[in-house]
């Protein structure tokens, strides 16, 4: 298994240096549109060959996993907190303050939030950046996908609070802020991480169908998600599988964190233990 | 590309061919459910399918010679210029449940369409004035009917009336045309079975029509129905988008280009003065200089390239030549010339100052394009046009909106600066366009519902446009559409952008095709079309 | 036992009637409600336009909508899709036994492969299987639901089969953890080391422990099924309750989209209170 995380870490590494050094790495802009070879087969100048438009699909994917990887963290992080927020206190009180969370985290998981989405999308101006319109996507994204997250970790500090170092960390006097601060938090950790590496993938996947609705990024900046939105013509392709790049980024990537994630998990097990 | 048309010779020899081969269960694919089955109340594109297939109609129009032929009317004779016309009916028909068809049937049907209630835009066609039509009965196979003002394009307008029965204890059910609703399973298919009254029969004397069935699949995703028609699932494509026609003509699918299609795509700025932009955009837009141009800096030809992949043409103004007829033969295409557009805008005071163009008073352009999310076609026109007005120093920002949103935009909150949408023109007389070009109407997109005509060329459009449709003479109409369409071409209310080809696939088991571009593309002669078994 | 199913009716009752109206008060906010593409066909005439937009503003006052069609939903009428035309009971008696026959099988299959392959991980302990399993069920939770119906969509398989690949690796990798801690339990590792076979083991004292949580996630795994299955009916066109909710979202179709919003609702707060009964049977026969 070493083997496996070493592989994970190299490619998440090799990630971020490829976010990071897109602009270098890109031989053209994202949005240059080479008109005289649109949907273009690899080639020395273009590594992925072009899009319907002419640009250039290595520099959109470059481009694209910067946007989504870097706001698709965010929005998860945005998303664990709240859970935590609200898992945490529904399952450190319990009782009718449980009660009340769990209801709102049914109400939560039950409204069609793509209204709301929609209803913001009409009060931003339209003349808004591309960038600053899909920040406000991912934000709003992170927002609202709490509620599931919430409940798991609700039942996680339910336990918690069952244990028997919870009982006997109470009856050694500790309370409050510090029982959370030294006994919650850190077995929650790898709850809370799991459900942060979780939610990265659905956020991604969530505004490339925000896109189907005008919600996700604008033309002509490029997300991993507006990138697979252009495979769903893929089944009467002839075979381009150089186009299925975007696809088997997202997996790989979120793969490996998942490996990850395990080891991380794994160690919190010791934790509790010890 | 351009195929023409099969010469009559093979209609007649497939014809010939297709005695052996009767029977068979025609399939395709709606896009969506139909809103609805009753005749007189359809809007969508589904509905119309149902419609065309199950409806008799008073007259047909072919769809190739654009010829109104009889059908469920021998004759007819419109006088009083337009006022009145009398329909001499064929004898002994029957509904598909054995109800008799009479010339009450007619009467009661026109009734029906015309009640104000209905609102059914089939019966708003033929409103031309306020007042009540009286359709009479003069004999069991006669039928006058008096509308209270004249209706330019009377005749042709019957091709979308299908005769209800006024007795049969199936209501709207009950069909004159070729096949019959047998079977409906919402959201997934209904399936038409041949009526075995219909009255048709070939040149030979064998009934029409030739298929037992047609298969209606309810398939929202293009791509799955190009999937199912390469497995031979489905036989027909009405409208094949670009990138799937290529696709499966690389497969050897039977896919055919049948020209220009009438349908156009536009683009145009928002000229109401209450809209809430800021007044110096107001300024801009209102400006005919500044809307010819951006239209000069628009690449059309590459937008028919790419966009397209070749299957569209760069647009001259509102009518598609393939509108033979109608279509102003006078006018040019419009020039790809970024220098004259330069020359335009310094007109009115625009100067490009580095790499952005600003206005008289420093501001500099940038404008945003909405369009519908979930077309391709339209967002990659927009991203298009981005770039190509970013050559002289203009911002564009490309917002795609879901429909509903940028209807609301559209037409009520006003809140948009430049909107790309495309029309579907299924009637090709100037007289459909009367609730797009007449100043006061809903539909005049960039400044709808005016009191008064707020330019002199929207007056003289108003002038012509009423013109038109008072008279019969179809000569002086089409002087009088020419005008319009020149005023047009020189304001650019709207800047037509391509025509796009109408794309179709026929499997080489369907016998007797014979694809138009007009709306149904397909299937319009399904009554002889057979399957090859 | 009383208060909790007491209590259960009471929250389902209470979400149900909060979620409906929060989302008729959403639909109602966002725009293009009163809008109808019906407004750009040039064929209408200009009374007819209005008479569109008259019918879409009734239900503009969601307050009296909502006292309205709970009076209505009393007398066992779910009211008229304005979209489709139809009686949304006929639509949802359509539909939902589509979706719901879906589900099951994406639950079946989804369960039992996670089930086996954690069982087989654990009983046999062979270092390929467990290597392979992780990595499926690593793959699999990466992969878009909408990509992965596109790739079914393309083999001619079953949708419902995507669905029960997206379940899989949650209940894969939750089984396994829970096998895992089971094992290492003393009185596991005192009947291992006198000798019982691996099976026996599982069967007489891995099971009884594992048993109840696993029942609790039967709750989580329909919020989860149901979760994947609708865009992948979306996708694949599927005569089911996704589809019908995508086409009611885009149509804003008011009386549509409050009963589906109560479906949803229903099956969701089910689900939980399926996972919460099997806990407490849990923690009562742990106690």
């Amino acid at each position: 298994m070493k083997t496996v995380r070493v592989v994970a870490i190299a490619v998440l590494f090799l990630t971020a240096l490829t976010i990071l050094g897109a602009s270098y790495l890109a031989p053209a802009g994202y949005e240059r549109q080479f008109r005289e070879v649109p949907q273009a087969a690899p080639s020395a100048h273009h590594p992925l060959g072009t899009d319907d438009l002419g640009r250039d699909r290595w520099a959109r994917l470059l481009y694209g996993m910067r946007v989504s990887l870097t706001l698709a963290p965010l929005a998860a992080l945005f998303t664990t907190v709240l859970a935590g927020l609200v898992g945490g206190i529904a399952g450190y009180f319990g009782g009718w303050t449980e009660r009340c969370c769990k209801l709102l985290i049914d109400l939560f998981l039950s409204v069609p939030w793509l209204f709301l989405l929609i209803t913001v999308r009409a009060v931003l101006p339209l003349n808004i950046s591309p960038e600053a319109s899909v920040t406000v996507t991912f934000t709003l994204l992170g927002l609202l996908g709490w509620a599931a997250s919430a409940r798991v970790i609700c039942s996680g500090a339910k336990d918690l609070m069952k244990s028997e170092f919870v009982w006997m960390a109470r009856a050694s006097g500790f309370s409050g802020l510090k029982l959370i601060r030294l006994h919650l938090l850190p077995n929650l950790r790898g709850a809370l991480f799991a459900q942060f590496w979780i939610s990265i993938p659905v956020f991604i996947i969530a505004e490339a169908n925000l896109g189907a609705l005008g919600l996700g990024v604008a033309e002509p900046l490029p997300s991993l998600g507006s990138l697979l939105r252009e495979l769903q013509d893929a089944i009467t392709l002839r075979p381009e599988p150089w186009r299925l790049l975007p696809l088997a980024v997202l997996i790989v990537v979120i793969s490996s964190f998942q490996v990850l994630l395990n080891k991380q998990v794994l160690l919190n097990k010791q934790e509790v233990r010890a | 590309m351009k195929r023409l048309y099969l010469p009559s010779a093979m209609l007649f020899l497939g014809l010939l061919s297709a005695f052996a081969q009767t029977g068979g269960e025609l399939r395709f694919c709606l896009r969506s459910e139909p809103k609805t089955l009753n005749p007189l109340l359809v809007e969508d594109d589904a509905s119309e399918t149902i419609r065309y297939l199950t409806g008799g109609v008073l007259v047909r129009v072919n769809r190739v010679t654009l010829k109104a032929e009889p059908e469920l009317a021998m004759a007819w004779k419109v006088s009083e210029g337009g006022k009145r016309i009398r329909f001499k009916l064929r004898e002994g028909l029957k509904y598909s449940d054995g109800t008799p068809f009479s010339a009450a049937d007619v009467a009661y049907t026109m009734e029906q369409l015309m009640d104000p209630a209905l609102h059914s835009s089939t019966g708003d066609a033929f409103r031309s004035s306020d007042g009540k039509l009286v359709a009479q009965v003069i004999s069991p196979n006669v039928v006058e009917i008096n509308f209270p003002a004249p209706v330019a394009n009377l005749v042709n307008l019957f091709d979308t009336v299908a005769i209800l029965s006024a007795k049969s204890p199936q209501k709207e059910m009950a069909a004159l045309g070729p096949f019959y609703v047998a079977e409906r399973k919402a959201g997934s298919y209904l399936l038409l079975k041949r009526n075995p009254n219909y009255w048709k029969k070939d040149a030979a004397g064998k009934q029409l029509p030739y298929l037992d069935a047609v298969r209606l699949d309810i398939e929202q995703n293009p791509e799955i129905e190009a999937l199912r028609f390469k497995r031979g699932e489905v036989h027909l494509i009405n409208t094949v988008s670009p990138a799937i026609f290529e696709k499966l003509s690389a497969d050897n699918a039977s896919v055919r280009d049948a020209g220009a299609s009438t349908d156009t795509e536009q683009l145009w700025f928002n000229q109401v003065p209450g809209s809430p932009l800021p007044d110096y955009k107001k300024t801009w837009f209102i400006s005919s200089n500044f809307r010819r141009a951006i239209s000069e800096a628009i690449n059309r030809s590459d937008l028919a390239r790419i966009v397209y992949r070749g299957h569209a043409v760069p647009a001259i103004g509102i009518i598609s030549p393939s509108n033979k007829f109608w279509f102003n033969a006078g006018l040019k295409p419009h020039a790809y010339d970024t220098s004259s557009a330069l020359r335009r805008l310094q007109q009115d005071g625009f100067r490009l100052q580095g790499d952005t163009l600003r206005d008289k008073a420093g501001n500099a352009v940038e404008f945003s394009i909405v369009t519908n999310a979930g077309n391709r076609a339209r967002e990659s026109m927009a991203t298009m046009i981005q770039q190509d007005l970013k050559k002289i120093g203009i911002k564009v920002n490309v917002v795609t909106l879901d429909f509903n949103s940028l209807l609301e935009r559209m037409t009520k909150t006003y809140n948009y600066e430049a909107c790309l949408l495309g029309f579907q023109n299924v009637e090709l007389d100037p007289n459909s366009q009367m609730a797009v070009w007449l100043s006061s109407a809903d539909n005049h997109q960039w400044n709808p519902n005016q009191k008064s005509p707020a330019t002199a060329w929207e007056a003289e459009i108003d002038k012509l446009m009423r013109a038109q449709a008072a008279s019969g003479d179809e000569h002086k109409r089409k002087q009088n559409w020419d005008r319009v369409q020149q005023i047009a071409w020189e304001q650019e209310p709207f800047l037509y952008l391509v025509n796009k080809d109408a794309l179709v696939a026929i499997a080489p088991t369907v016998k007797n095709a014979e694809p138009s571009v007009f709306r149904p593309q397909t299937y319009w002669n399904v009554e002889t079309l057979a399957l090859a078994h | 036992m009383l208060r909790f199913w007491s209590w259960a009716v009471l929250r389902l009752a209470a979400v149900m009637l909060m979620a409906s109206f929060a989302s008729a008060m959403l639909i109602r906010i966002a725009p293009g409600f009163s809008s109808d593409d019906q407004e750009l066909n040039s064929g209408l005439s200009a009374q007819s336009i209005q008479a569109i937009r008259q019918a879409h503003l009734a239900d503009a006052n969601i307050p009296r909508f909502y006292a309205q069609y709970i009076a209505s939903l009393a007398k066992g009428d779910l009211g008229t899709s304005r979209s489709l035309n139809q009686p949304v009971k006929d639509l949802l008696r359509e539909r939902l036994p589509v979706t719901l026959a879906n589900l099951a099988v994406a639950l079946a299959v989804g369960w039992l492969l996670g089930v086996a392959l954690a069982v087989a991980a654990q009983t046999w302990d062979i270092r390929a299987l467990g290597f392979l399993a992780n990595g499926l069920s690593g793959t699999l939770i990466s992969t878009p639901a909408a990509a992965l119906a596109l790739v079914f969509l393309l083999l001619r398989w079953p949708p419902a089969f995507a669905a029960a690949l997206l379940v899989f690796p949650k209940i894969y990798r939750y089984t396994q953890n829970l096998l895992q801690q089971s094992c290492e339990m003393p009185h596991v590792l005192t009947a291992r080391a006198k000798g019982a076979g691996p099976w026996r083991v599982l069967a007489w004292h891995v099971a009884p422990i594992a048993l109840p949580q696993l029942i609790a996630l039967v709750g989580v795994s329909i919020s989860i099924g149901v979760g994947v299955l609708l865009p992948i009916e979306v996708v694949s066109d599927v005569a089911g309750i996704g589809q019908l909710a995508w086409h009611a979202a885009q149509s804003r179709d008011l009386p549509l989209l409050v009963n589906l919003t109560m479906v949803v609702t229903f099956v969701t707060v089910c689900a939980t209170l399926i996972s919460d009964a099997a806990q407490r049977g849990f923690m009562r026969s742990a106690a």
